[in-house]
Protein backbone atom coordinates (compact mmCIF):
# COMPACT_ATOMS: atom_id res chain seq x y z
CA UNK A 1 0.00 0.00 0.00
CA UNK A 2 2.78 2.44 0.69
CA UNK A 3 4.54 1.42 -2.29
CA UNK A 4 1.31 2.09 -4.61
CA UNK A 5 1.26 5.63 -2.51
CA UNK A 6 4.64 6.32 -3.51
CA UNK A 7 3.72 6.42 -6.85
CA UNK A 8 0.61 7.96 -6.89
CA UNK A 9 2.10 11.06 -4.89
CA UNK A 10 5.28 11.15 -7.44
CA UNK A 11 3.30 11.16 -10.64
CA UNK A 12 0.43 13.77 -8.95
CA UNK A 13 4.26 16.04 -7.70
CA UNK A 14 5.32 15.31 -11.19
CA UNK A 15 2.39 16.71 -13.32
CA UNK A 16 1.70 19.93 -10.92
CA UNK A 17 5.60 20.73 -11.60
CA UNK A 18 5.47 20.19 -15.39
CA UNK A 19 1.80 21.87 -15.67
CA UNK A 20 3.10 24.57 -13.09
CA UNK A 21 6.84 25.08 -13.14
CA UNK A 22 8.39 23.93 -16.57
CA UNK A 23 5.54 24.90 -18.80
CA UNK A 24 6.45 28.46 -17.83
CA UNK A 25 9.60 28.35 -18.22
CA UNK A 26 10.65 29.29 -21.64
CA UNK A 27 13.65 27.18 -22.57
CA UNK A 28 15.15 29.40 -25.09
CA UNK A 29 12.25 28.69 -27.42
CA UNK A 30 14.14 25.69 -28.70
CA UNK A 31 13.41 23.02 -25.98
CA UNK A 32 11.07 21.88 -24.11
CA UNK A 33 11.49 19.05 -21.72
CA UNK A 34 8.23 16.68 -20.49
CA UNK A 35 9.13 15.78 -17.03
CA UNK A 36 6.28 14.34 -15.82
CA UNK A 37 6.55 11.10 -17.47
CA UNK A 38 9.66 10.28 -15.24
CA UNK A 39 6.59 8.79 -13.06
CA UNK A 40 5.55 6.65 -15.49
CA UNK A 41 9.61 5.24 -16.37
CA UNK A 42 9.72 4.30 -12.68
CA UNK A 43 6.21 2.50 -12.23
CA UNK A 44 6.84 -1.07 -10.51
CA UNK A 45 7.66 -3.80 -13.24
CA UNK A 46 5.63 -6.25 -12.06
CA UNK A 47 2.60 -3.92 -12.74
CA UNK A 48 0.08 -6.14 -15.49
CA UNK A 49 0.00 -4.55 -18.69
CA UNK A 50 -3.27 -3.70 -19.22
CA UNK A 51 -2.80 -1.28 -15.85
CA UNK A 52 -0.01 0.19 -16.66
CA UNK A 53 -1.66 1.43 -19.68
CA UNK A 54 -4.87 2.71 -18.06
CA UNK A 55 -2.23 4.91 -16.29
CA UNK A 56 -0.69 6.19 -18.63
CA UNK A 57 -3.74 7.10 -20.54
CA UNK A 58 -4.63 9.14 -17.74
CA UNK A 59 -1.75 10.80 -17.08
CA UNK A 60 -1.53 11.88 -20.63
CA UNK A 61 -5.24 12.78 -20.43
CA UNK A 62 -4.47 15.21 -17.22
CA UNK A 63 -1.68 16.98 -19.17
CA UNK A 64 -3.63 17.18 -22.49
CA UNK A 65 -6.17 19.28 -20.41
CA UNK A 66 -2.96 21.27 -18.58
CA UNK A 67 -1.87 21.98 -22.09
CA UNK A 68 -4.76 22.66 -24.36
CA UNK A 69 -3.55 19.79 -26.16
CA UNK A 70 -6.59 17.50 -26.64
CA UNK A 71 -4.92 13.78 -26.83
CA UNK A 72 -1.26 14.18 -27.83
CA UNK A 73 0.35 13.74 -24.58
CA UNK A 74 -2.48 10.76 -24.31
CA UNK A 75 -0.91 9.22 -27.48
CA UNK A 76 2.20 9.63 -26.57
CA UNK A 77 1.88 8.10 -23.31
CA UNK A 78 -0.32 5.13 -24.06
CA UNK A 79 2.63 4.38 -26.59
CA UNK A 80 5.15 4.15 -23.87
CA UNK A 81 3.11 2.56 -21.82
CA UNK A 82 2.84 -0.43 -24.19
CA UNK A 83 6.71 -0.24 -24.93
CA UNK A 84 8.06 -0.33 -21.68
CA UNK A 85 6.72 -4.05 -20.38
CA UNK A 86 8.55 -5.30 -23.89
CA UNK A 87 11.65 -3.27 -23.64
CA UNK A 88 11.66 -5.14 -19.45
CA UNK A 89 11.38 -8.29 -20.97
CA UNK A 90 14.35 -8.19 -23.26
CA UNK A 91 16.44 -6.14 -20.90
CA UNK A 92 15.86 -6.95 -17.37
CA UNK A 93 15.96 -11.30 -16.23
CA UNK A 94 12.44 -12.43 -14.78
CA UNK A 95 14.40 -12.77 -11.15
CA UNK A 96 15.53 -9.44 -10.88
CA UNK A 97 11.88 -7.45 -11.86
CA UNK A 98 11.19 -6.29 -8.41
CA UNK A 99 7.98 -4.52 -7.54
CA UNK A 100 8.94 -1.91 -5.69
CA UNK A 101 9.78 0.86 -8.62
CA UNK A 102 12.64 1.16 -12.01
CA UNK A 103 15.41 2.97 -11.04
CA UNK A 104 19.22 2.01 -11.61
CA UNK A 105 19.64 0.39 -8.19
CA UNK A 106 16.52 -1.78 -8.15
CA UNK A 107 17.74 -3.30 -11.92
CA UNK A 108 20.93 -2.22 -12.45
CA UNK A 109 22.24 0.83 -14.39
CA UNK A 110 22.29 0.14 -18.34
CA UNK A 111 18.62 -1.56 -18.34
CA UNK A 112 17.26 1.56 -16.63
CA UNK A 113 18.85 3.59 -18.30
CA UNK A 114 18.23 2.24 -21.63
CA UNK A 115 14.84 1.43 -20.91
CA UNK A 116 14.32 5.33 -19.58
CA UNK A 117 16.21 6.97 -22.55
CA UNK A 118 14.24 5.12 -25.35
CA UNK A 119 10.41 5.68 -23.64
CA UNK A 120 11.93 9.51 -23.39
CA UNK A 121 12.57 9.68 -27.10
CA UNK A 122 9.97 7.93 -28.17
CA UNK A 123 7.57 10.45 -25.95
CA UNK A 124 9.13 13.30 -27.25
CA UNK A 125 8.96 12.65 -30.86
CA UNK A 126 5.31 11.70 -30.39
CA UNK A 127 4.33 14.65 -28.79
CA UNK A 128 6.53 17.32 -30.82
CA UNK A 129 5.19 15.55 -34.38
CA UNK A 130 1.40 14.92 -33.04
CA UNK A 131 1.29 18.90 -31.84
CA UNK A 132 2.87 20.05 -35.50
CA UNK A 133 0.90 17.72 -37.42
CA UNK A 134 3.49 17.66 -40.03
CA UNK A 135 7.05 16.63 -40.67
CA UNK A 136 7.71 20.26 -42.38
CA UNK A 137 10.55 22.03 -40.96
CA UNK A 138 12.35 18.69 -40.56
CA UNK A 139 15.55 19.73 -39.19
CA UNK A 140 13.98 21.98 -36.22
CA UNK A 141 12.06 19.26 -35.25
CA UNK A 142 14.81 16.98 -34.89
CA UNK A 143 16.70 19.39 -33.38
CA UNK A 144 13.84 20.30 -30.95
CA UNK A 145 13.45 16.71 -30.28
CA UNK A 146 16.79 15.48 -29.04
CA UNK A 147 17.31 18.77 -26.94
CA UNK A 148 14.29 18.31 -25.05
CA UNK A 149 14.49 14.87 -24.53
CA UNK A 150 18.47 15.30 -23.72
CA UNK A 151 17.39 17.67 -20.71
CA UNK A 152 14.60 15.20 -19.38
CA UNK A 153 17.14 12.38 -19.54
CA UNK A 154 19.40 14.36 -17.25
CA UNK A 155 16.83 15.76 -15.05
CA UNK A 156 15.94 11.25 -14.95
CA UNK A 157 19.33 10.55 -13.90
CA UNK A 158 19.48 13.10 -11.76
CA UNK A 159 16.16 12.27 -9.99
CA UNK A 160 17.24 8.52 -10.04
CA UNK A 161 20.18 9.37 -7.62
CA UNK A 162 18.06 10.02 -4.92
CA UNK A 163 16.22 6.64 -5.17
CA UNK A 164 17.24 3.79 -3.19
CA UNK B 1 -16.24 -18.56 -31.01
CA UNK B 2 -13.43 -20.24 -29.33
CA UNK B 3 -11.07 -18.98 -31.76
CA UNK B 4 -12.45 -15.40 -31.36
CA UNK B 5 -12.38 -15.34 -27.68
CA UNK B 6 -8.58 -16.98 -27.90
CA UNK B 7 -7.48 -14.45 -30.39
CA UNK B 8 -9.11 -11.74 -27.86
CA UNK B 9 -7.51 -13.01 -25.21
CA UNK B 10 -4.36 -13.52 -26.69
CA UNK B 11 -4.08 -9.97 -28.13
CA UNK B 12 -5.69 -8.51 -25.18
CA UNK B 13 -2.85 -5.80 -24.53
CA UNK B 14 -2.21 -4.80 -28.45
CA UNK B 15 -6.08 -3.97 -28.54
CA UNK B 16 -6.11 -2.13 -25.67
CA UNK B 17 -3.42 -0.30 -26.98
CA UNK B 18 -5.29 0.06 -29.97
CA UNK B 19 -8.11 1.03 -28.35
CA UNK B 20 -6.37 3.43 -26.26
CA UNK B 21 -4.53 5.55 -29.20
CA UNK B 22 -8.22 5.46 -30.98
CA UNK B 23 -9.29 7.63 -28.68
CA UNK B 24 -6.34 9.77 -28.51
CA UNK B 25 -6.02 10.15 -32.25
CA UNK B 26 -10.25 11.10 -32.27
CA UNK B 27 -9.53 13.59 -29.51
CA UNK B 28 -6.52 14.87 -31.37
CA UNK B 29 -8.21 15.53 -34.47
CA UNK B 30 -11.59 16.10 -33.45
CA UNK B 31 -10.51 19.23 -31.53
CA UNK B 32 -7.60 20.04 -33.85
CA UNK B 33 -9.64 22.68 -35.59
CA UNK B 34 -8.38 26.10 -32.89
CA UNK B 35 -12.81 27.02 -32.89
CA UNK B 36 -13.57 23.91 -31.89
CA UNK B 37 -11.51 23.25 -28.50
CA UNK B 38 -13.75 24.06 -26.19
CA UNK B 39 -12.97 21.22 -23.86
CA UNK B 40 -9.79 21.19 -23.49
CA UNK B 41 -8.33 24.84 -23.96
CA UNK B 42 -7.28 27.16 -21.00
CA UNK B 43 -10.39 28.77 -20.64
CA UNK B 44 -11.58 26.03 -19.44
CA UNK B 45 -12.24 27.17 -15.43
CA UNK B 46 -10.96 24.89 -13.36
CA UNK B 47 -7.48 24.80 -15.61
CA UNK B 48 -7.25 28.16 -15.83
CA UNK B 49 -7.79 28.43 -12.12
CA UNK B 50 -4.60 26.54 -11.41
CA UNK B 51 -3.02 28.15 -13.94
CA UNK B 52 -3.26 31.22 -12.55
CA UNK B 53 -1.97 30.00 -9.20
CA UNK B 54 0.81 29.21 -10.98
CA UNK B 55 1.16 32.43 -12.97
CA UNK B 56 0.97 33.93 -9.49
CA UNK B 57 3.90 31.81 -8.20
CA UNK B 58 5.98 32.64 -11.08
CA UNK B 59 5.39 36.44 -10.95
CA UNK B 60 6.87 36.43 -7.45
CA UNK B 61 10.60 35.72 -8.77
CA UNK B 62 9.91 38.31 -11.58
CA UNK B 63 9.01 40.84 -9.66
CA UNK B 64 12.46 42.93 -9.88
CA UNK B 65 12.59 42.89 -13.23
CA UNK B 66 8.80 44.05 -13.69
CA UNK B 67 9.33 46.59 -11.56
CA UNK B 68 12.36 47.77 -13.94
CA UNK B 69 10.27 47.51 -17.15
CA UNK B 70 7.24 49.31 -15.28
CA UNK B 71 9.59 52.22 -14.30
CA UNK B 72 11.24 52.26 -17.91
CA UNK B 73 6.89 52.09 -19.68
CA UNK B 74 6.49 55.12 -17.14
CA UNK B 75 9.51 57.30 -18.02
CA UNK B 76 8.78 57.07 -21.68
CA UNK B 77 4.83 58.05 -21.03
CA UNK B 78 6.12 60.78 -19.21
CA UNK B 79 8.45 62.22 -22.15
CA UNK B 80 5.29 61.49 -24.20
CA UNK B 81 2.97 63.65 -22.23
CA UNK B 82 5.61 65.83 -21.99
CA UNK B 83 6.03 66.01 -25.65
CA UNK B 84 2.11 65.76 -27.01
CA UNK B 85 1.47 68.76 -24.26
CA UNK B 86 4.23 70.58 -25.70
CA UNK B 87 3.02 70.06 -28.89
CA UNK B 88 -0.90 70.61 -28.12
CA UNK B 89 0.07 74.37 -26.64
CA UNK B 90 1.89 74.65 -30.40
CA UNK B 91 -0.94 74.00 -31.75
CA UNK B 92 -3.22 76.28 -29.46
CA UNK B 93 -1.28 79.14 -30.51
CA UNK B 94 -0.89 78.43 -34.05
CA UNK B 95 -4.96 77.95 -34.49
CA UNK B 96 -5.79 80.31 -31.41
CA UNK B 97 -8.13 77.53 -30.12
CA UNK B 98 -7.83 74.44 -28.49
CA UNK B 99 -10.95 72.81 -29.22
CA UNK B 100 -10.53 70.98 -32.36
CA UNK B 101 -7.24 68.32 -30.88
CA UNK B 102 -9.32 66.89 -28.06
CA UNK B 103 -12.44 66.60 -29.92
CA UNK B 104 -10.41 64.55 -32.48
CA UNK B 105 -8.58 62.37 -30.09
CA UNK B 106 -12.05 62.01 -27.92
CA UNK B 107 -13.33 60.69 -31.24
CA UNK B 108 -11.13 58.33 -32.00
CA UNK B 109 -10.00 56.52 -28.82
CA UNK B 110 -9.38 53.04 -27.66
CA UNK B 111 -10.77 52.89 -24.37
CA UNK B 112 -7.47 50.71 -22.30
CA UNK B 113 -8.54 47.68 -20.38
CA UNK B 114 -5.48 46.77 -18.35
CA UNK B 115 -5.02 42.68 -18.29
CA UNK B 116 -2.56 39.88 -16.54
CA UNK B 117 -1.62 36.80 -18.52
CA UNK B 118 -1.98 33.74 -16.47
CA UNK B 119 -1.40 31.33 -19.10
CA UNK B 120 1.22 31.64 -22.53
CA UNK B 121 2.32 29.09 -25.06
CA UNK B 122 4.91 29.78 -27.12
CA UNK B 123 6.32 26.29 -28.34
CA UNK B 124 3.01 25.15 -30.11
CA UNK B 125 2.05 25.64 -33.72
CA UNK B 126 -1.49 26.62 -32.16
CA UNK B 127 -0.38 29.43 -29.52
CA UNK B 128 -2.52 31.19 -27.20
CA UNK B 129 -2.64 33.36 -24.24
CA UNK B 130 -4.89 33.36 -21.34
CA UNK B 131 -5.95 36.88 -19.59
CA UNK B 132 -7.32 36.94 -16.36
CA UNK B 133 -10.14 39.40 -17.62
CA UNK B 134 -13.25 38.47 -19.00
CA UNK B 135 -16.87 40.12 -19.83
CA UNK B 136 -17.14 40.83 -16.73
CA UNK B 137 -14.22 43.70 -17.35
CA UNK B 138 -15.91 44.91 -20.61
CA UNK B 139 -13.48 42.58 -23.06
CA UNK B 140 -15.32 41.36 -26.33
CA UNK B 141 -13.82 38.76 -28.54
CA UNK B 142 -12.07 40.59 -31.46
CA UNK B 143 -10.42 43.48 -29.10
CA UNK B 144 -6.71 43.85 -29.96
CA UNK B 145 -4.17 43.24 -27.15
CA UNK B 146 -1.38 45.40 -27.33
CA UNK B 147 1.73 45.46 -24.79
CA UNK B 148 3.29 48.97 -23.93
CA UNK B 149 3.90 50.36 -27.65
CA UNK B 150 3.87 46.80 -29.21
CA UNK B 151 1.05 44.49 -30.64
CA UNK B 152 0.12 41.04 -29.02
CA UNK B 153 -2.59 39.37 -30.78
CA UNK B 154 -6.85 39.74 -31.06
CA UNK B 155 -8.97 38.03 -28.33
CA UNK B 156 -11.03 35.04 -29.28
CA UNK B 157 -12.95 34.05 -27.11
CA UNK B 158 -14.20 35.40 -23.75
CA UNK B 159 -16.66 33.79 -20.81
CA UNK B 160 -17.36 35.86 -17.26
CA UNK B 161 -13.54 35.92 -16.28
CA UNK B 162 -11.49 35.03 -18.40
CA UNK B 163 -10.08 35.28 -22.22
CA UNK B 164 -8.24 33.16 -24.83
CA UNK B 165 -6.32 35.60 -27.39
CA UNK B 166 -4.98 34.29 -30.13
CA UNK B 167 -1.11 35.59 -30.79
CA UNK B 168 0.97 36.81 -33.61
CA UNK B 169 2.71 33.34 -33.27
CA UNK B 170 -0.12 31.38 -34.20
CA UNK B 171 -0.21 29.88 -37.67
CA UNK B 172 -3.84 31.38 -38.68
CA UNK B 173 -3.63 34.29 -37.76
CA UNK B 174 -2.56 37.53 -39.99
CA UNK B 175 -2.30 41.35 -39.03
CA UNK B 176 -2.36 44.04 -41.34
CA UNK B 177 1.26 45.48 -41.54
CA UNK B 178 3.31 48.81 -43.19
CA UNK B 179 6.74 49.24 -43.62
CA UNK B 180 7.05 52.92 -41.98
CA UNK B 181 9.60 54.64 -44.30
CA UNK B 182 7.26 53.88 -46.99
CA UNK B 183 3.80 53.45 -46.02
CA UNK B 184 3.64 50.01 -48.30
CA UNK B 185 1.58 47.51 -46.94
CA UNK B 186 1.22 43.83 -46.02
CA UNK B 187 0.34 41.23 -43.59
CA UNK B 188 2.58 38.93 -41.15
CA UNK B 189 1.89 35.63 -40.87
CA UNK B 190 3.78 32.82 -38.53
CA UNK B 191 5.51 29.54 -40.12
CA UNK B 192 5.35 27.64 -36.68
CA UNK B 193 8.97 27.92 -35.94
CA UNK B 194 10.36 30.58 -33.73
CA UNK B 195 8.82 32.49 -31.54
CA UNK B 196 10.83 35.41 -31.75
CA UNK B 197 10.23 35.71 -35.53
CA UNK B 198 7.24 36.17 -38.16
CA UNK B 199 7.02 36.56 -42.00
CA UNK B 200 5.87 39.78 -43.62
CA UNK B 201 4.24 38.78 -46.87
CA UNK B 202 2.89 40.66 -49.68
CA UNK B 203 5.70 43.34 -50.15
CA UNK B 204 6.05 43.31 -53.98
CA UNK B 205 9.83 43.64 -55.58
CA UNK B 206 9.37 47.21 -56.67
CA UNK B 207 9.10 48.24 -53.36
CA UNK B 208 12.40 49.02 -51.16
CA UNK B 209 12.94 47.67 -47.85
CA UNK B 210 16.11 47.03 -46.05
CA UNK B 211 17.36 44.77 -43.12
CA UNK B 212 16.88 47.27 -39.97
CA UNK B 213 13.21 48.65 -41.08
CA UNK B 214 10.38 49.47 -38.92
CA UNK B 215 7.33 47.37 -39.41
CA UNK B 216 3.82 48.92 -37.76
CA UNK B 217 0.22 48.03 -37.75
CA UNK B 218 -1.55 49.89 -40.78
CA UNK B 219 -4.20 50.97 -39.39
CA UNK B 220 -6.62 49.06 -42.08
CA UNK B 221 -8.79 47.20 -39.12
CA UNK B 222 -10.35 49.11 -35.88
CA UNK B 223 -8.60 46.16 -34.35
CA UNK B 224 -5.79 48.36 -33.77
CA UNK B 225 -4.88 51.87 -34.59
CA UNK B 226 -2.41 52.96 -36.83
CA UNK B 227 1.50 53.09 -36.25
CA UNK B 228 1.48 50.26 -33.20
CA UNK B 229 5.09 48.30 -33.19
CA UNK B 230 5.06 44.80 -34.78
CA UNK B 231 9.06 44.20 -35.45
CA UNK B 232 11.98 44.79 -37.39
CA UNK B 233 12.69 43.73 -40.65
CA UNK B 234 15.34 41.17 -39.58
CA UNK B 235 15.82 38.89 -43.14
CA UNK B 236 15.15 40.39 -46.55
CA UNK B 237 15.44 38.25 -49.36
CA UNK B 238 14.37 38.45 -52.87
CA UNK B 239 15.02 35.62 -55.40
CA UNK B 240 15.36 36.33 -58.73
CA UNK B 241 11.61 35.40 -60.25
CA UNK B 242 10.22 36.16 -57.13
CA UNK B 243 7.52 39.13 -57.11
CA UNK B 244 7.77 39.00 -53.44
CA UNK B 245 10.21 39.30 -51.34
CA UNK B 246 10.80 37.28 -48.17
CA UNK B 247 11.13 39.00 -45.29
CA UNK B 248 11.60 37.68 -41.08
CA UNK B 249 10.52 40.33 -39.04
CA UNK B 250 12.35 40.29 -35.26
CA UNK B 251 9.05 41.01 -32.85
CA UNK B 252 9.21 43.59 -30.51
CA UNK B 253 7.27 41.58 -28.36
CA UNK B 254 9.23 39.05 -26.46
CA UNK B 255 5.96 36.83 -25.70
CA UNK B 256 8.50 34.53 -23.49
CA UNK B 257 8.23 37.27 -20.62
CA UNK B 258 5.73 38.64 -21.22
CA UNK B 259 3.08 39.02 -17.91
CA UNK B 260 0.89 42.63 -18.12
CA UNK B 261 -0.92 43.58 -21.27
CA UNK B 262 -3.31 45.94 -21.98
CA UNK B 263 -6.51 45.55 -24.37
CA UNK B 264 -8.12 47.81 -26.43
CA UNK B 265 -11.51 49.05 -26.91
CA UNK B 266 -12.00 50.40 -29.63
CA UNK B 267 -15.64 52.71 -28.74
CA UNK B 268 -15.59 53.82 -32.38
CA UNK B 269 -16.11 50.06 -33.94
CA UNK B 270 -19.45 49.47 -33.79
CA UNK B 271 -19.83 52.69 -35.84
CA UNK B 272 -17.12 51.53 -38.16
CA UNK B 273 -18.47 47.62 -38.37
CA UNK B 274 -21.87 49.30 -39.36
CA UNK B 275 -20.69 51.12 -42.36
CA UNK B 276 -18.89 48.00 -43.74
CA UNK B 277 -22.18 46.22 -43.40
CA UNK B 278 -24.57 48.77 -45.02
Amino acid sequence: MNNVLRHIVRIVLLILLQGLFVNNLHWLGVFHPYIYIIGLVMLPMTLPRWAEMLVGAAVGLIMDAICSTAGVHMAACVAISYVRPLLVGRLVQESQRIATQTCTNTIGAWQCLTTAAIMIVLHHSLVLVLEHWSLAHGWWLLMNIILSSLVTFVLFFLYDRTQQ
Amino acid sequence: MRNLLDFIVRYSHLLLFLLLEAVAIWLITHYQSYSQATLFTSANQMVAGINEAGANTANYFQLSRQNEQLNEQICQLQTEVQQLRNRLEQYAEDSGWQDSIPYHYAHLGYRIIPAKVIDITTHQEHNFLTLNKGKRDGIKSGMGVICGESIVGVVSKVNEHFALVVPLIHTSINISARIKKNGEIGFTHWNGMQSHYVQLMEIGRHTSIEEGDTIITSGMTSTFPEGMMIGIADKVRLDDGDNYYDIRLRLSTDFGKLNYVQVLDNTMRNEIDSLHDE
